[in-house]
């Protein structure tokens, strides 16, 4: 324990911004260190080493920042629950991570502080690390109130699969761009391995949530076509793509490509193909998508690209962090963000854990397990792309050593939609929001996994939906949009 | 003066007695109440409850925008209906089938194999359901539907079933401790009473029907009561659990409370979800009111108030 204690301490003084926030952070504070609660999801089950990792990075923030970090992960599957739970019943709770479907929805109603004055006290880390395009692309009225972590900030869609079922029949994707070049895949899989299922899919989501060539702009009611290339908000339900697309999930669902419990499914895709039940799915990719799969299955996964990588508000509003309401010292938090984003020990051990238990240095930048320890057996793994800025973190022996040089291509080379930097304020038309939503709830899986029949039940939900006042918000949402595309000349 | 001082002393046992359930009432049903104009209020977190601006009905507005308030209601009280039924004709049957078993041990026994699923966890149940329902590896659709020729239903998928399951489930679970209930009334009957039947010649159907169920009445009608009197609050893991939160199925599943519940966690919306419960205060208090209403007509001594 004191070695790597000792060897943390011992890395952590050659890099530079870090020496500069433990000496702003911790000048002139006296008193009891102030316990930070932060909150993020995760998917498998806590990790058994978390309390040592806790208990370390508490070491670290309390001589930075005289801050302690209690962590507190929640399972992605009642996230939104304990969330909502957490913020209304005013529980002790400092920084939590924000999803982008319901941020402009937790800035409305008040639960998150304002960021821009703390981040220029505080946070000048992260402004660094964002860069100006993507650190504006969440705000909301010209305002901040979440700041998105570095790591893939487009998304481009395609299959996964486990390697050695690749390499056993030989399939080929690097051409496929549509669902139906996909088709044979699947049918080949469900012919010769029966028991697997060929196209896996997770809690609440289908196969069409991962092969997406629209701008969502943030909640599916209204979008824009094409990856957002003219700013014509349109009813995507109504879209004749749309019903295609659900016709072919109907059809898989019937060849049993789809599970058949797809609807009541509740574990995470890579759970399912853990535990040998399924074979791959439909994902968003980038660069170190198959290693970074591969450790969280357990087996080696390949990936094939079938849509180019697309920045839009939703991918790089999709993850970030926000300081809740609920803190009782927000510039501690801010504190400790800007560490997140800036500070190298910090992001590495909430990434990888303990250097010596939980990975050990290869050269310089690179590292790996230590002997005995596997992907299997390791007593803590974070996600890096969760936890601030990704490019700080340590590349994994096996991987790209350009990994992050790779992903700041694949950032800066996205398409853009023209919407980027564009988030919808749904509060003018609330009660049409939750109407709507509790319509979604109803249709929208069930009819993406092909469980239901699109035949009947398309023209059904369409109709549910324009009771409910869909229309209503696409003309509000157009509306915002055109102010937004005058206001920043677009 | 005197005689009213004396009064009071005698009854001060009797108040004290009252207190700690009339503290409890007031600190849990009582003064939360205030948090009702939370349902009329456009509620931020940053200006608190008084702060937060009025907006009068527009936090209603959503649940009769679709026909939600509708469904939930015409389901919370159709199910809550037919189980109140279903559920004591069934009870009083087995509490006499019970009554009927002569060997102590046999009578013990099935007594405790129906009670059995009142102890269990509806989480539980709903997987146990879940065992028979499944698509992939569920009993019916792997073992017992081929067995008949019929093709495999996708159960979590098709909303016509589950009235039936539900009620199923409900019966399955409820039914054993209403029916210990009967039991306990009907074992006290005097046994007088059946030996004259016998001898005047009586057959068992006909003891049953003159002499059990017109014993039992007031039984019935008080257990009865107080079920209607909780008529718009459902059993909530029937109803959330038991169909695996599947969306699918809320035209048949969802009740008030899944609802409200939902309202909350999807939208986080204090407000709109506070609507939906006063929605379901105001709704269920016109129905005990009018259940009462209709028991005095019935029965001028078997009324609440």
């Amino acid at each position: 324990m004191l070695a790597c204690a000792l060897s943390l301490s011992a890395c952590g003084s050659n890099s530079g911004t870090n020496g500069d926030t433990s000496s702003a952070g911790a000048s002139g504070e006296a008193g009891a260190p102030y316990e930070l609660t932060v909150a993020y999801f995760t998917f498998g089950s806590v990790p058994k080493d978390q309390q040592l990792v806790e208990a370390e990075l508490s070491k670290l923030t309390k001589a930075k920042i005289n801050a302690t970090v209690k962590l507190l992960p929640i399972s992605l599957s009642t996230w939104q629950n304990q969330i909502n739970l957490m913020l209304t019943s005013n529980e002790k709770l400092d920084l939590m991570v924000l999803m982008g479907n319901s941020y402009a929805n937790q800035a409305a109603k008040g639960q998150l502080v304002e960021l821009d004055e703390l981040l220029a006290q505080h946070g000048q880390g992260i402004v660094e690390a964002l860069g100006p395009d993507y650190s504006n692309a969440a705000k909301i009225s010209g305002k901040t109130y979440g700041v998105p972590t570095v790591r893939d900030l487009a998304a481009s869609y395609g299959y996964m699969i486990r390697k050695d079922l690749a390499d056993k029949f030989k399939l080929d994707l690097t051409n496929a761009k549509t669902l139906d070049d996909l088709e044979p895949v699947l049918k080949t899989i469900k012919d010769n391995e029966p028991n697997l299922i060929p196209m896996v899919n997770g809690t609440g989501s289908s196969p069409l949530t991962y092969f997406s060539t629209r701008d969502s702009l943030g909640d599916d009611m209204g979008v824009l076509l094409d990856n957002g290339k003219d700013l014509k908000v349109v009813n995507w339900f109504e879209t004749e793509e749309y019903a295609a697309e659900l016709k072919k999930m109907r059809e898989w669902y019937k060849a049993g490509y789809i599970s058949k419990d797809a609807v009541t499914v509740k574990e995470s895709t890579s759970d399912i193909i853990k535990a040998g039940k399924g074979a791959g799915n439909l994902a968003t990719l980038k660069p170190g998508f198959d290693t970074q799969e591969s450790r969280l299955s357990g087996m080696p996964i390949v990936s094939y690209q079938m849509l180019p990588p697309v920045a839009k508000t939703s991918t790089v509003t999709s993850i970030m962090w926000g300081i809740a309401k609920n803190s009782e010292n927000p510039e501690k938090a801010m504190q400790f963000l800007n560490l997140m984003y800036s500070d190298k020990d910090i992001v590495n051990l909430l990434d990888w854990g303990i250097e010596g238990k939980h990975y050990v240095k290869v050269k310089d930048n690179v590292i790996d397990y230590p002997e005995g320890i596997n992907a299997g057996n390791v007593g803590y793994s974070g996600m890096g792309w969760l936890f601030g800025n990704q490019f700080l973190s340590y590349i994994f022996n096996g991987d790209d050593e350009q990994l992050w040089e790779k992903m700041k291509q694949f950032n800066d080379g996205a398409i853009k939609s023209k919407a980027l930097g564009f988030t919808f304020d749904s509060s003018p038309v609330k009660t049409e929001f939750a109407a709507v939503s509790n319509v979604l709830d109803q249709y929208q899986a069930a009819l993406e996994n092909g469980a239901l029949d699109p035949d009947k039940t398309l023209p059904e939900f369409i109709g549910k939906l324009k009771d409910a006042g869909i229309d209503k918000i696409i003309a509000e949402k157009q509306k915002q949009l055109d102010a937004w595309a005058a206001a920043n000349g677009k | 003066m005197s005689s009213a001082t004396k009064r009071w002393k005698r009854f001060v046992p009797l108040f004290c007695l009252m207190l700690p359930g009339l503290a409890y009432l007031i600190v849990n049903n009582y003064l939360p109440m205030f948090g009702i104009i939370i349902a009329f209020k456009d509620f931020n977190f940053s200006s608190g409850i008084l702060g937060s601006d009025w907006v009068g009905f527009k936090n209603f507005e959503y649940l009769f925008k679709t026909s939600d308030a509708y469904v939930i209601t015409r389901n919370t009280l159709l199910y809550n209906g037919f189980f109140i039924i279903v559920n004591t004709i069934g009870a009083i049957g087995l509490a006499v089938l019970l009554n009927e078993i002569r060997k102590k041990f046999f009578q013990r026994f099935y007594q405790s194999v129906i009670v059995l699923p009142h102890l269990i966890s509806m989480v539980i149940v709903s997987y146990l359901v879940f065992a028979l329902l499944s698509s992939d590896t569920g009993l019916l659709n792997k073992s017992i539907l081929p067995l008949f020729g019929i093709e495999e239903i996708s159960w979590y998928s098709s909303k016509e079933y589950w009235p039936y399951i539900l009620t199923v489930v409900n019966i399955w679970k409820g039914i054993g401790f209403l029916s210990v209930v009967y039991l306990a009334s009907i074992i006290s009957i005097d046994t007088e009473y059946y030996e004259a039947a016998t001898l005047d010649g009586a057959s068992k159907w006909q003891q049953i029907r003159s002499i059990t169920i017109p014993i039992i009445m007031p039984v019935i009608t008080m257990m009865t009561l107080l079920s209607i009197g909780r008529i718009f609050y459902s059993d909530f893991g029937l109803f959330y659990q038991v169909p695996m939160d599947s969306g699918v199925l809320s035209d048949t599943t969802n009740v008030i409370d899944t609802y409200v519940y939902r309202a909350l966690m999807n939208l986080g919306d204090i407000g709109m979800s506070s609507a939906a419960g006063v929605y379901q205060s105001v709704v269920g208090f016109a129905l005990v009111i009018l259940s009462n209403y209709a028991v005095r007509k019935f029965s001028k001594d078997n009324a609440l108030f």
